[in-house]
C-alpha cells in the first residue's frame, strides 16, 4: 500500500513543479508579443495609421499583467487553471486555447497513439521471433530496421510524400481528411472516417518505420539473454514444445523491460508528432505548438505544454502502477 | 501471447480494410456534388487551423476572402499600373479645391448579399465607424441614395488609395448593433462582393457566387480556400492538379509549369533594404549612424550577385529614389537614381571612408583610431533568401574592408528590436506604395512624424531607421497638400536627393512575388499584356477582381 501512496505523492509534487515551470518558461523568452502583433498589423494595413483604440486593444490582450508582480500573475494563473480556463490565443484571436486544443487533440492521439501501439507490437513480436532464431538470416532484420530508425524523421516523411503522393498519387499530400470532399469539415459518416483513415496511413507508416527498430532490437537482445536463463533451460529439458517455451517462458519475461519503455513512448505521443504534423499539414497538437512558439502566443503555448506534461505524467503513472503489478520486485525496491 | 497475436491480426485486417476503403475514397470523384470543375481551389495562405474570422477590421487575422471577395472598398487601385482606379461600389469621386471635402458618387441599385439595398447611407456609416475614423475625420453625410460627402480637417489628396481603395464598406443594418469591432469575428459576413460564404471548417472554407452581385453572379461558381502549412505541400498540390491558384516562392518554377497547364507570373515591387538605425540624435548607436559608412556599404555590395544567388535570379533592381520604375516614371527627379549600382566597387567604398577620416587596421578593415569597427546585421532565421543575402553582404563588405557580422534571430527577436530601435542593421522588407505615387513610401518610412526615439515604437508610420531630415519633412508636407503635378514633382525630387545621399535604408533588391495558376481549368487570368490586376491570391481586392474575370474551361 505504501508503495502506491509514495507514487501518488511523488506524482503530485511533479505535477505542481511542471505546472509552475509551464508558467515561468514563456516569460523567460525574449520578445514582446504585443510588439510583434503591432508590427505585423502595421505592415498588413498598408500604411493606414493604427488608431489609438486598436493599439490599446492589442496591448491589453497581449501585454496583460505587465503591471502585476510575478507572484500575482502566478496566483491568477492557478486560479484560471483550476476553473479550466486556459485563456485566449493571440495568434488565433479570439479563439480560446481550450477550443483549439480540443479540436487538435483527437487527431494526434488517434494517429500517433495507434501508430505507437502498432510499432510497439510489431517490434515485440518480430523481435521475439528474431531473438528465438538468433544467428540465422533473420538477424539481418536488426541492422535494416535500425538504419530506418536513424534516418532523420522529417526526411523520411518528405521522401514518402514525394514518392507515394506526388509521383505515384496513391496517397493524399496534406490534411487529416479530404478537404475537397468534405468542405464543411468533419462529419459523422463512413465516408468521412474512411477518408480520415486513408489520410492517416502515410503519416502512421512514417512513425512505424522510424520507431519499430528500437523495439525490435531491445526485444531481440532481451530474448537472447532470457533464453540462457535457468528456467528456460529447465523448460526445454522438461520437453515442452518449443512454441510453448518461446511464448510462455521466454517472450513473456523478455518483454518486461520494453513495457517500461512503452510507457514513456505513450507519454510522448502528444509531443512526439511535431515534425510529422508539419510535413503532412496534419491538424494535430504538434502543429499548434510550433505556431504558438513562432507567434509568441503565451496562452496557447502554455496550454499545449500543459497537455503534453499531463499526458507524460499520466502515462508514466499508469505504467508505474501496471509495472508494480506485473513485476513484484519494484514494489519492494521502490 | 496468443492474445497479442490476435489483436495484431485484427490491426492488420483493419489496416487492409482502411487501405481498401481509402482507395475507393480517392478514386476520381464520381460526380460528387462538390467535385465538379466549377470549383476553384486556392491556397488560403494561412496555416491550419484557419481562424474563423471575417471581420474586415481585423486586417491581420481575418481570412483572405474577407477582403475583396466578400467586402469591397469603393474603388480598386491597380498597383501594377498608373491607370485611373476602377469603380466597384463607387462610380466617381471628386476632391474640393482645398482637398478637405471628398464627394463620392456610388452606383445605383446595389444590394448586399442578404438582399437588402446598399445605399450611400451605408457608405457614410462605414466611414464614421470604428478604426475608419481617422484623426482628421470630421463627418460623412449622405445627401441622397448615391452621394456621399466626406469632410476632413486636413487635405486628403494623398490618402485616396486608403480612403477609397482600402476602406471596406459594411452594411449599417448589421454593424450598427456591433460595439466592439475588434473582438467581433463576424462568422456570417454580409458584404457586397462577388462571393458569399458557403461553408467553413478549420481546414478549408468555401465561398459561392453572390446572385445579388451588381454585375451578375461571377462565372466561377465556387472558390475553396485551403489551409496549408508548408510551401512544399502547396507546390505538390499544384503539380498534381489539386489546387489551382497559389502565390508563393518557388525557386525553380519550371518544375511546376513544365506540363503546360500551370502558368506563372513574377512581379517585383516591394524593396528589401538594409534598414539601419541611422539617427544618433534619437538614440541610435554604432558605426552605421555615420552617413559615410552607409554610403560605403551602398557601393561595396554586389547587388547582381545577391539577386542571383540569394533570390534565385527572381528579384528586381531597386531604386534609391524608392519609386517603382517604370510605373512611377513621372515622379523620378534625377534619372541617375533609377537604380542602385548593381556591381561592387570596393575602391570607391574605401575612398568614401578615407575621406571621412577612417583608416585601415593591420587586417585591412576600416576603423578610427586603429581599431576596426564592426556592424551587426540581422535577419529572421528560416527566411533563407534573407539569410543568404545577409551572408553575401557580409562577404562583399569584407572585400571593401568593412566588417559586417551577419546573424540570424528568431521571429520574436526580429520584430521587437526593429520597432523599438535597439539594432544596428537589419534586412527588412518595405511595402511599395499601392498607387503610382511614392507619397506613402516617403511619409511612412522617411518622415520625422513617423518615427520615435530609440526604446519607443513609432505611433504612426514605420520609420524604423529613425531618419529625420527637415528638408524631407517639409517636402512631404508640401506634396501632401497639393494636387499640382509640377509642385509634387519638385517636392519628390528634393526628397529623393536627400534620401539617396543619406541612405537610412540601403536598397538591396525588389522582392519577387510569384503567382501560379491553372490556365487549363480556368481562363481569363491576367497576362503580361493585360495586367488588369496582380494575380496574387492573397492580395486584397486584386484577388477578387481576378476571380470576377475568370471563366471555367469547358
Amino acid at each position: 500500500m505504501s508503495f502506491y501512496l509514495r507514487r501518488v505523492a511523488f506524482y503530485l509534487v511533479t505535477l505542481w513543479a511542471a505546472i509552475s515551470l509551464n508558467f515561468l518558461l514563456p516569460r523567460l523568452l525574449p520578445g514582446d508579443p504585443a510588439a510583434i502583433m503591432l508590427g505585423k498589423l502595421r505592415r498588413a494595413s498598408g500604411g493606414r495609421p493604427l488608431s489609438e483604440e486598436t493599439i490599446q486593444a492589442i496591448t491589453s490582450i497581449l501585454g496583460a499583467g505587465k503591471d502585476m508582480s510575478m507572484w500575482d500573475q502566478y496566483l491568477a494563473y492557478w486560479g484560471r487553471l483550476l476553473q479550466g480556463d486556459l485563456g485566449v490565443s493571440s495568434t488565433r484571436y479570439p479563439a480560446t486555447v481550450s477550443d483549439l486544443i480540443a479540436a487538435a487533440l483527437p487527431w494526434t492521439i488517434t494517429l500517433v497513439g495507434v501508430a505507437t501501439v502498432i510499432s510497439f507490437m510489431l517490434g515485440i513480436v518480430v523481435g521475439a521471433w528474431v531473438g528465438w532464431r538468433r544467428g540465422t538470416k533473420l538477424d539481418h532484420l536488426v541492422p535494416v530496421t535500425t538504419v530506418f530508425q536513424s534516418i532523420p524523421y522529417f526526411w523520411l516523411a518528405l521522401v514518402l510524400v514525394a514518392v507515394f503522393s506526388v509521383q505515384l498519387g496513391w496517397f493524399p499530400i496534406v490534411g487529416g481528411y479530404d478537404v475537397f470532399e468534405f468542405p464543411a469539415g468533419p462529419e459523422l459518416s463512413w465516408a468521412f472516417i474512411g477518408s480520415a483513415v486513408y489520410h492517416a496511413i502515410l503519416p502512421a507508416t512514417t512513425i512505424v518505420i522510424s520507431s519499430v527498430g528500437g523495439w525490435l532490437l531491445g526485444m531481440r537482445n532481451m530474448m537472447v539473454s532470457t533464453m540462457s536463463e535457468d528456467y528456460v533451460v529447465t523448460a526445454e529439458a522438461k520437453g515442452l514444445t518449443p512454441r510453448r517455451v518461446r511464448t510462455k517462458y521466454a517472450s513473456r519475461n523478455a518483454a518486461i523491460p520494453s513495457l517500461a519503455g512503452f510507457g514513456i513512448a505513450l507519454g510522448f505521443v502528444v509531443a512526439g508528432s511535431i515534425v510529422m504534423e508539419q510535413v503532412f499539414s496534419y491538424p494535430g497538437i504538434g502543429k499548434l505548438m510550433i505556431q504558438a512558439v513562432q507567434g509568441l502566443d503565451y496562452a496557447l503555448m502554455q496550454g499545449v505544454f500543459l497537455v503534453i506534461t499531463l499526458t507524460v505524467l499520466a502515462a508514466n503513472f499508469f505504467m508505474d502502477l501496471i509495472y508494480g503489478f506485473i513485476d513484484p520486485r519494484v514494489r519492494h525496491n521502490g | 501471447m496468443t492474445r497479442t497475436k490476435r489483436s495484431f491480426a485484427v490491426a492488420l485486417a483493419a489496416g487492409a480494410a482502411a487501405i481498401a476503403l481509402g482507395m475507393t475514397g480517392c478514386a476520381p470523384s464520381a460526380g460528387g456534388g462538390s467535385g465538379d470543375s466549377a470549383v476553384l481551389r486556392v491556397w488560403a495562405g494561412s496555416a491550419t487551423p484557419i481562424n474563423n474570422n471575417f471581420n474586415p477590421f481585423a486586417v491581420d487575422t481575418a481570412v483572405h476572402a474577407t477582403f475583396g471577395a466578400i467586402y469591397e472598398p469603393l474603388f480598386f487601385f491597380n498597383q501594377l499600373s498608373a491607370d485611373e482606379p476602377m469603380g466597384l461600389i463607387g462610380d466617381s469621386y471628386e476632391y474640393s479645391e482645398d482637398g478637405r471635402t471628398l464627394t463620392v458618387t456610388i452606383k445605383p441599385d446595389l444590394k448586399w448579399n442578404d438582399g437588402e439595398a446598399l445605399t450611400a447611407a451605408d457608405v457614410a456609416f462605414t466611414f464614421g465607424y470604428g478604426s475608419n475614423k481617422s484623426e482628421q475625420f470630421v463627418s460623412a453625410e449622405a445627401p441622397d441614395d448615391t452621394t456621399v460627402v466626406l469632410t476632413y480637417t486636413e487635405p486628403q489628396f494623398t490618402s485616396a488609395s486608403l480612403t477609397l481603395g482600402s476602406t471596406y464598406i459594411i452594411p449599417e443594418h448589421i454593424w450598427a448593433d456591433i460595439d466592439d469591432f475588434m473582438a467581433e469575428t463576424n462568422p456570417e459576413p454580409v458584404g457586397s462582393g462577388p462571393y458569399k460564404l458557403k461553408s467553413f471548417s478549420d481546414a478549408a472554407y468555401t465561398v459561392e457566387a453572390n446572385d445579388e452581385f451588381r454585375d451578375g453572379a461571377p462565372a466561377v461558381e465556387e472558390v475553396q480556400y485551403v489551409g496549408l502549412d508548408s510551401n512544399q505541400s502547396s507546390q505538390d498540390l499544384l503539380t498534381t492538379g489539386k489546387i489551382d491558384w497559389v502565390g508563393q516562392f518557388i525557386a525553380n518554377p519550371d518544375a511546376v509549369t513544365g506540363k503546360g497547364n500551370i502558368t506563372t507570373m513574377n512581379q517585383q515591387q516591394d524593396p528589401t533594404t538594409i534598414t539601419t538605425c541611422a539617427n544618433a540624435d534619437l538614440g541610435c548607436e554604432g558605426p552605421q549612424t555615420d552617413p559615410a559608412v552607409r554610403q560605403a556599404i551602398n557601393v561595396a555590395i554586389d547587388r547582381a550577385t545577391i539577386a542571383d544567388k540569394a533570390f534565385a535570379g527572381l528579384a528586381g533592381e531597386s531604386s534609391p529614389s524608392f519609386t517603382l520604375q517604370p510605373r512611377d516614371e513621372q515622379w523620378l527627379g534625377d534619372p541617375e537614381l533609377a537604380t542602385s549600382p548593381q556591381t561592387a566597387d570596393a575602391a570607391e567604398a574605401g575612398a568614401i571612408l578615407e575621406a571621412a577620416g577612417y583608416t585601415k587596421d593591420a587586417d585591412g578593415f576600416y576603423g578610427k583610431g586603429g581599431t576596426a569597427f564592426e556592424i551587426d546585421l540581422f535577419s529572421p532565421d528560416g527566411w533563407t533568401d534573407y539569410n543568404d543575402a545577409a551572408k553575401l553582404i557580409s562577404e562583399q563588405a569584407a572585400e571593401a574592408g568593412i566588417r559586417i557580422n551577419a546573424r540570424t534571430v528568431s521571429d520574436a527577436e526580429y520584430w521587437t528590436p526593429i520597432q523599438n530601435g535597439d539594432f544596428q542593421m537589419a534586412l527588412y522588407g518595405l511595402t511599395q506604395s499601392l498607387v503610382a505615387d511614392p507619397y506613402s513610401n516617403y511619409h511612412e518610412y522617411f518622415a520625422g512624424t513617423s518615427t520615435a526615439k530609440v526604446g519607443e515604437m513609432p505611433l504612426v508610420g514605420q520609420n524604423y531607421s529613425r531618419y529625420t531630415n527637415p528638408i524631407v519633412d517639409a517636402a512631404v508636407l508640401a506634396a501632401g497638400s497639393t494636387q499640382d503635378v509640377a509642385a509634387k514633382q519638385e517636392a519628390y525630387s528634393a526628397i529623393q536627393t536627400e534620401i539617396a545621399r543619406d541612405l537610412p535604408y540601403i536598397p538591396v533588391v525588389l522582392n519577387a512575388s510569384q503567382s501560379f495558376f491553372n490556365t487549363e481549368k480556368f481562363s481569363g487570368w491576367p497576362t503580361e499584356d493585360d495586367l488588369y490586376a496582380a494575380p496574387l491570391p492573397y492580395l486584397a481586392v486584386a484577388n477578387a477582381v481576378v476571380l470576377a474575370h475568370l471563366t471555367p474551361a469547358k
